[in-house]
């Protein structure tokens, strides 16, 4: 896997996980993190954010500009493709598109950044 | 929705070998037969979770759970340790049997917390550590989820 795919991917599960905690703190319908691991969700993310950042200044400043212009347009900068749909606009990817995460890809109607699942 | 739509005997393994947290953790994930490199991405992240506060819930238990994109559908796993490991529990005791839950961020069900909510119900049973305990085939293990009705 290409190291600022890998780098894309632990960014977009870190931010999944602060926003089920920002979730938690706010609903308490979510509230299995506080109820069951006693974890307090407002430091948890805080936490989180801390990583994120750090993770995030670590993109070479090209996947960077990329990251930041779909984040301004739209939840997550990775979107999975799962048996050739991308599941950040559910269009078909390209077949002469390279099922693999060895080179950074990305969508050519969304243009988030593509992750083939296994 | 009942836990036994999510466990088979393959993802149930009832003689873990590590005897240190990160060794359980990667013996849990081997249960879910993903690429090296899956793994390798999952264990951070399980690691990431544990750094913010143990999943261990006491009586013996953990929950060691997160949200990955390199599963395209909820997963999960159990495990009993050999032995029982410090795994930093809320109770500060050492701890024996593992769920491992772990979803993709979006799912069209929804099903990670109800199935987190229902593992953390069926661990809050009194007699569910001890029964844990004497199982010896995944089979059972099945038939316990069965007759507990979660």
């Amino acid at each position: 896997m290409h190291p600022q795919l890998e780098i894309l991917l632990e960014l977009q599960d870190l931010k999944t996980q602060q926003r089920e905690l920002v979730e938690a703190a706010e609903d308490s319908s979510h509230e299995i993190e506080r109820k069951v691991f006693r974890v307090r969700p407002e430091d948890a993310a805080a936490q989180l954010q801390a990583k994120i950042e750090e993770m995030e200044a670590t993109l070479a400043p090209d996947i960077a500009n990329r990251y930041r212009v779909i984040l301004d347009r739209r939840a997550r900068a990775v979107a999975p493709v799962l048996s050739g749909i991308c599941y950040g606009c559910f269009m078909t990817v390209p077949t002469a598109l390279p099922q693999s995460n060895e080179e950074i890809r990305w969508c050519e109607h969304c243009g988030s950044f593509l992750y083939f699942v296994d | 929705m009942q836990l036994t739509e999510f466990f088979t005997e393959d993802v149930i393994k009832l003689d873990l070998q590590g005897d240190h947290k990160d060794d359980i953790l990667k013996e849990l994930i081997s249960l879910l037969k993903l690429s090296e490199k899956s793994e390798g991405i999952l264990f951070k992240m399980l690691k990431r979770r544990e750094n913010l506060g143990s999943t261990g819930i006491g009586r013996g238990i953990a929950i060691p759970h997160c949200r990955s994109l390199v599963v395209n559908h909820l997963r999960v796993a159990f495990g009993r340790a050999k032995d029982p490991i410090d795994f930093k529990a809320i109770d500060d005791k050492p701890v024996s049997f593992f769920f491992l839950i772990v979803a993709p961020p979006l799912e069209v069900s929804n099903q990670y917390l109800p199935v987190l909510g229902k593992i953390a119900q069926l661990c809050r049973e009194p007699d569910v550590p001890e029964k844990l305990a004497k199982i010896e085939t995944p089979a059972q293990f099945l038939e316990l989820l069965d007759q507990k009705q979660v």
